[in-house]
């Protein structure tokens, strides 16, 4: 990853309008999901055209569902292979979930089992669209709301997957805040199981706290505080910099707003690379 | 596929529950995760809905929006990976299942297929025409037709009229959706005659010809003066509107 590509937004329809010609909002990059965009042709497909002309992209998908039982579905992802050549994409992230079932797509991010046999599936698969795309794929620890016919813990489960497929980790810092106080774990003590080394990309993003016990993380609220602390101390444990992603899917605020947010994250990224090594 | 089948079967479980609501028993589950999963994925089916076929959601009663949101999202694999075409499965989803006779509402299938076919003809890729010439002869030269366009028939002029309206004016409409050139999408309303002529055109039939056959299929019936002023008409419109680009080039 080249140096400058350092803190990113999501480009998503909504916000197009107001991206253009505007000098608040100055991303290193742009994050796009495939889905919305792949085959898009005329308004959407102009604006696609002039964005990619502007920004490097880094491709975040929806729909690889790693997690389900039947095969990936290939013709799609020649889609996105497409994409990564075209437009020179450096990663490709996706989620360690699943979002469709007997290839039937559900539009949202289900937990997978904690389980032996879901490692082996899941590993094998990770091999099968690494080998397909020829490149490595990034796969992000998901908010969940509950577990499900959980063996192990989930910690557990991610180490092995990363370990065992060489897959890079997305590490999505405000996901494991939600988790932390949705499950009850710690989540210093989380972030301190992750394999860091593996993280080659982070999401920070808002979530909305529903009841006492359950906070969901919605992608439309600003970033809180204590997300921010986990952000800091993620990033001081790292020994290398990577790109941080603001996550913004609705709601959106003025410009102004989410110029600070990405503020923020440049600000503690610089504090705590002092002391990387860069990796040109 | 390296699931035991347990695992496999945790995952249709929790599927199924999210589909239908119909209570499932996965150990380690907390009730009310498994209701934030229900509430998350059928919103995201009635969001995608509701603003892809505002009308229809306006014009529906609650519980029959209710209704076809709540059996598409249980009864629907859906196939697209994108949910921006979802609204086409929706669509085909509610025809095929015959709702507009179960809600006795005979128009909606035209209303949900006539903002489908305005969202389709937006979005699709782009297409260049055959290469043309602007200068040619509209009745005797082979006219290229732009790509980036759809027709479809309609029963209820739901692009006329309010939908209730629209049922007392049941007939045959013709519609031809247009992309322009700024992006934009237009609509052209089609007598029979035009959408026929459109169609023998964008097969490369020329005007000379296509008059020919009106007249040997005829007989004696039309008139042939009249038909070809008609057809001149026709062809100057979509001329005008940028549907027709020009005159088959190298010929
Ligand atoms: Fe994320």
């Amino acid at each position: 990853m080249q140096p400058s590509i350092q803190t990113g937004i999501g480009f998503r329809r909504e916000i197009a309008d107001d991206f253009f010609g505007q000098t608040v909002l100055q991303p290193d990059f742009i994050e796009m999901a495939p889905e919305n965009w792949v085959g898009l042709g005329g308004y959407w497909g102009d604006v696609f055209r002039r964005v990619t002309e502007c920004y490097p992209v880094i491709l975040h998908g929806l729909s690889l569902s790693i997690g389900s039982p039947e095969e990936p579905d290939w013709t799609f992802l020649k889609e996105v292979k497409k994409m990564i050549r075209k437009y020179n994409v450096k990663i490709y992230s996706e989620h360690l979930s699943f979002a469709k079932l007997d290839n039937a797509h559900l539009y949202d991010l289900l937990p997978i089992p904690f389980r032996k046999d879901a490692i082996k599936h899941i590993v094998k698969r990770i091999r099968q669209v690494q080998d397909f795309l020829e490149m490595q794929l990034t796969l992000e620890n998901v908010s969940y709301y509950t577990p499900v016919a959980a063996e192990m813990r989930e910690t557990d489960f991610i180490r092995e997957i990363v370990a065992e497929s060489g897959c890079g980790m997305l590490l999505d810092v405000n996901n494991v805040y939600v988790n932390a106080h949705n499950h009850g774990y710690n989540a210093k003590e989380f972030i301190d199981q992750m394999p860091l080394d593996k993280v080659n990309y982070f999401h920070m993003a808002g979530h909305l706290q529903v009841a006492p016990d359950l906070i969901i993380d919605t992608h439309g609220e600003p970033i809180i505080d204590p997300v921010y602390d986990l952000f800091d101390y993620t990033t001081a444990k790292m020994g290398k910099n990577v790109p941080v992603l603001l996550e913004r899917d609705f709601n959106f605020p003025e410009m102004e707003e989410l110029a600070l947010e990405m503020k923020k994250l440049r600000e503690i990224t610089a504090k705590n690379s002092k002391h990387h090594v860069i990796h040109a | 596929m390296l699931y035991t089948p347990e695992t496999y079967q945790i995952e249709k479980d929790l599927v199924q529950w999210c589909k239908t609501g119909e209570s499932v028993t996965i150990p380690g589950t907390r009730q009310k995760g498994l209701d934030q999963y229900r509430r998350l994925l059928r919103n995201n089916i009635h969001n995608a809905m509701e603003q892809a076929f505002p009308i229809a959601f306006t014009v529906l009663t609650e519980s029959q929006w209710d209704t076809l949101i709540d059996d598409f999202h249980a009864n629907h694999p859906a196939a697209t990976p994108q949910v921006w075409k979802l609204p086409e499965e929706f669509y085909t989803f509610v025809e095929a299942h015959r709702y507009a006779e179960k809600f006795s509402l005979p128009f909606l299938n035209d209303l949900l297929h006539f903002k489908w076919i305005e969202i389709a003809v937006h979005t699709m890729e782009d297409q260049q025409p055959e290469p043309y010439r602007n200068e040619g002869d509209p009745l005797a030269d082979t006219i290229v037709v732009h790509p980036e366009h759809s027709i479809i028939r309609l029963k209820y002029p739901v692009h006329l009229y309010a939908a209730e309206e629209a049922l007392a004016h049941e007939g045959d409409y013709f519609l031809l959706p247009f992309r322009t050139r700024d992006f934009d999408v237009r609509f052209v309303d089609l007598p029979a005659l035009h959408a026929f002529y459109f169609e023998q055109i964008k097969q490369g039939k020329t005007g000379v010809k296509l008059l020919k056959e009106l007249e040997q299929s005829s007989g004696k019936i039309l008139n042939t003066k009249a038909l070809k002023q008609n057809l001149l008409g026709f062809i100057q419109t979509m001329f005008s509107q940028g549907i027709f680009c020009g005159y088959q080039a190298g010929i």
